[in-house]
C-alpha cells in the first residue's frame, strides 16, 4: 500500500522522456524542454516514456527496438508524428498526432503506467544474447580468454599505439543514431582508444532512398511567396534553436531555456539576442568547452559555405547580391576562428541581425532566385558530411560531440539534396 | 552497551525488512531485466567487441619500485633491533627476504622502470 502511494507520488513528478528522433524531429523536441512537466533525459535507462518523433526510416527500426528494450520497467512508447507517415515504428506505441498536446499525452501515459492502469511494455527483441557463449567443450565450457580470443562470440579489443606511446585497447563501436548529441539518423563507425576517436566513418544515410520517406523528400517543399520579414524571422528562429541545443549539450540548461524562449517568440529587434550573446560570451564554462574545438581549415570552410564559412573569416553570403537587402543596408557578418566557439557566436550575431532586418523590412519581398538559407545552400550539408570523418578523427569524444553539434548538420537535408540530384 | 547493541540490531533489522517489503511489493518486478538491459547504450547498436578491456596501469612501475626499495626498510628496522639476539637465524631469514625482493627489482629493471626520461 505504501508502495502504491509512492507510485501515485511518482506519477505527479515530471515525466522522464527519452526522445528518439526520426525525420523532421529536432525543433519540436527541443521545445519540450520549456515544459515543467517533462524532463528530456540523455539515456533510455533514466526514462519512463520513449518518445519517437517523426517518421522512422525502415532501416532504423532495429536500432529503435534496441533502445526501446533498454528502458527499465515500467515503460511506455509514444509516437509523435504527423498524419502522412504511416508505418508504425513499434507495435505497442501510442500515437500522438502532431497537432495535439504532447506534454499532456505523455503525462497521461506516465500516470497510467505508475498507477498500474497500463501494463509495462514487453521487449520487442528476443531476450537472448546477440553473441551467445561459444566455448570449446561439450558443455560450452572453455575457450580462448584474455589474449585475443572470442569470449561470448565477440572478439576481444586488441591493443594499438596510443598518442603517448603506451599500447591501449581499441574499441570498435558503432555509435548512433539515437544518441542525444547526434543529428537524427547519423550513425558513425568509430575506433576509440581511451576517449580518443582514432578512426571515424559515416555509415550511410538512413533517410536516403527510404521508400517510406521517398515521396516526401523528393517533393518540392511548399514555398508560398513569403515576405522578407518572415524569412528573416525564420532564420533567427533556426539559429536560436541551434544555440539552445548547444547550451543544453554543455549542461547550461537555464540559458538554453532562455534562448529557446526567444526562438519561440522572436522579439521585434535584435537587442535581446545581442544581450544574450553578451551574456554567453562571459560564460567561462562555455568558452572552455568550445574555444579551439573543431577547428576547420579556412579553405575547407569556404567550400562548405553558410555559417561555417562566415565563422572562418569569409564574407560569402548570397544575400549580399540582392538589391532589396542592399536597400536595407545589409552587410554580411563574419569573424575569424573557425572553431565551435566562433560558430555559436556567429549564429547568435546572425540571429540578431536577422531580427533587425525583419524589423526594417516591412512588407518588402525579394525576387532573388536563391537567397542564403539559414544553413547555407541546399548542398551545404552534403559537403559538411564529407568533411565530418576528417574533422572528428583524433579528437576526444567530448570535443567530437561539441564539433558535431556546432556544425548544424542535418541528414534529412542531405537526403533531399541527393534526391534532387538524382531527379535532375 | 547492551542497549546500544540492541538498538543497532533493531535499526538494521528494520531497514532490511523495509527493503524486503519494497522488493516483494514492486509492481513490475516479474518482468525483470533482459539481455537488452545489459547492453551498453550506443544509440541502438550492439557492441562488436567484448567488454573485457585491458587498461594500462600506469602507476605500476612506481608501485613496484616503492615496494622494492621503501617497504623493504619497514622490515629492516625491526630486524636490526632483534638481529643480535637471534643471530644466524635472522641473517638467513633476511637473505631469503632480500632474494625475493631482488627478483622484483630485476623485473622492474627489465620493464625499464629505472630509465630516466
Amino acid at each position: 500500500m505504501a508502495v502504491s502511494r509512492l507510485a501515485r507520488l511518482a506519477a505527479a513528478a515530471p515525466v522522464p522522456v527519452f526522445a528518439a528522433l526520426g525525420a523532421g524531429a529536432r525543433g519540436p523536441v527541443e521545445e519540450l524542454t520549456l515544459s515543467d512537466d517533462v524532463t528530456l533525459v540523455d539515456s533510455p535507462r533514466h526514462a519512463t516514456v520513449l518518445l519517437v518523433v517523426g517518421a522512422v526510416p525502415r532501416s532504423l527500426i532495429r536500432p529503435l527496438s534496441q533502445v526501446h528494450d533498454q528502458l527499465a520497467h515500467p515503460r511506455a512508447t509514444a509516437w509523435w508524428s504527423s498524419e502522412e507517415a504511416t508505418l508504425d515504428p513499434l507495435p505497442q506505441a501510442t500515437l500522438i498526432r502532431a497537432e495535439s498536446d504532447v506534454v499532456l499525452a505523455v503525462g497521461g501515459l506516465h500516470a497510467a503506467l505508475l498507477r498500474g492502469e497500463r501494463a509495462s511494455e514487453l521487449d520487442v527483441l528476443p531476450d537472448e544474447p546477440a553473441n551467445p557463449w561459444r566455448g570449446l567443450g561439450a558443455n560450452g565450457q572453455g575457450g580462448e580468454g584474455m589474449m585475443g580470443g572470442t569470449p561470448y562470440g565477440r572478439p576481444m579489443a586488441m591493443t594499438g599505439e596510443d598518442r603517448d606511446g603506451l599500447p591501449l585497447d581499441q574499441l570498435h563501436l558503432r555509435l548512433g543514431p539515437f544518441l542525444p548529441a547526434f543529428p537524427a539518423g547519423l550513425v558513425l563507425d568509430t575506433v576509440i582508444q581511451g576517449d580518443v576517436l582514432q578512426e571515424c566513418a559515416v555509415v550511410g544515410n538512413p533517410f536516403e532512398r527510404d521508400e517510406l520517406l521517398g515521396g516526401a523528400l523528393t517533393a518540392t517543399p511548399p514555398d508560398p511567396e513569403r515576405t522578407l520579414a518572415a524569412m528573416e524571422r525564420a532564420r533567427a528562429r533556426h539559429h536560436l534553436h541551434g544555440v539552445a541545443r548547444t547550451l543544453r549539450l554543455h549542461g547550461l540548461d537555464a540559458l538554453a531555456r532562455r534562448t529557446l524562449a526567444l526562438a519561440m517568440a522572436p522579439p521585434d529587434d535584435g537587442d535581446r539576442v545581442r544581450y544574450l550573446a553578451h551574456r554567453l560570451e562571459r560564460s567561462t564554462a562555455l568558452r572552455w568547452a568550445t574555444e579551439g574545438v573543431g577547428r576547420i581549415d579556412p579553405s575547407a570552410a569556404e567550400a562548405v559555405g553558410g555559417i561555417v564559412a562566415r565563422a572562418a573569416g569569409w564574407s560569402s553570403d548570397a544575400r549580399s547580391d540582392d538589391p532589396v537587402y542592399a536597400e536595407l543596408g545589409f552587410t554580411p557578418i563574419f569573424r575569424h576562428g573557425s572553431d565551435a566557439q566562433a560558430r555559436w557566436r556567429q549564429r547568435l550575431a546572425e540571429a540578431a541581425q536577422a531580427l533587425d532586418l525583419a524589423a526594417a523590412a516591412g512588407e518588402r519581398r525579394s525576387d532573388g532566385a536563391a537567397l542564403e538559407l539559414p544553413w547555407g545552400d541546399d548542398d551545404a550539408d552534403r559537403r559538411l558530411l564529407d568533411l565530418l570523418p576528417g574533422l572528428l578523427t583524433g579528437q576526444e569524444l567530448g570535443d567530437a560531440m561539441t564539433t558535431l553539434d556546432s556544425l548544424d548538420l542535418d541528414l534529412e537535408r542531405v537526403a533531399r539534396a541527393v534526391a534532387r540530384t538524382e531527379r535532375a | 552497551m547492551l542497549l546500544a547493541f540492541v538498538a543497532a540490531l533493531t535499526v538494521t533489522a528494520g531497514v532490511f525488512s523495509v527493503m524486503l517489503a519494497v522488493r516483494l511489493l514492486r509492481p513490475h518486478d516479474e518482468l525483470g531485466t533482459t539481455w537488452s538491459h545489459g547492453v551498453p547504450l550506443l544509440g541502438g547498436q550492439a557492441p562488436e567487441t567484448h567488454a573485457w578491456s585491458r587498461f594500462h596501469a600506469r602507476y605500476y612501475p612506481m608501485a613496484i619500485v616503492l615496494i622494492a626499495f621503501e617497504m623493504e626498510m619497514m622490515v629492516m628496522y625491526p630486524w636490526a633491533v632483534v638481529y643480535v639476539e637471534l643471530g644466524a637465524k635472522a641473517l638467513v631469514e633476511m637473505a631469503v627476504f632480500l632474494t625475493i625482493l631482488s627478483l622484483g627489482i630485476l623485473y622492474a629493471w627489465r620493464e625499464g622502470a629505472y630509465r630516466w626520461q
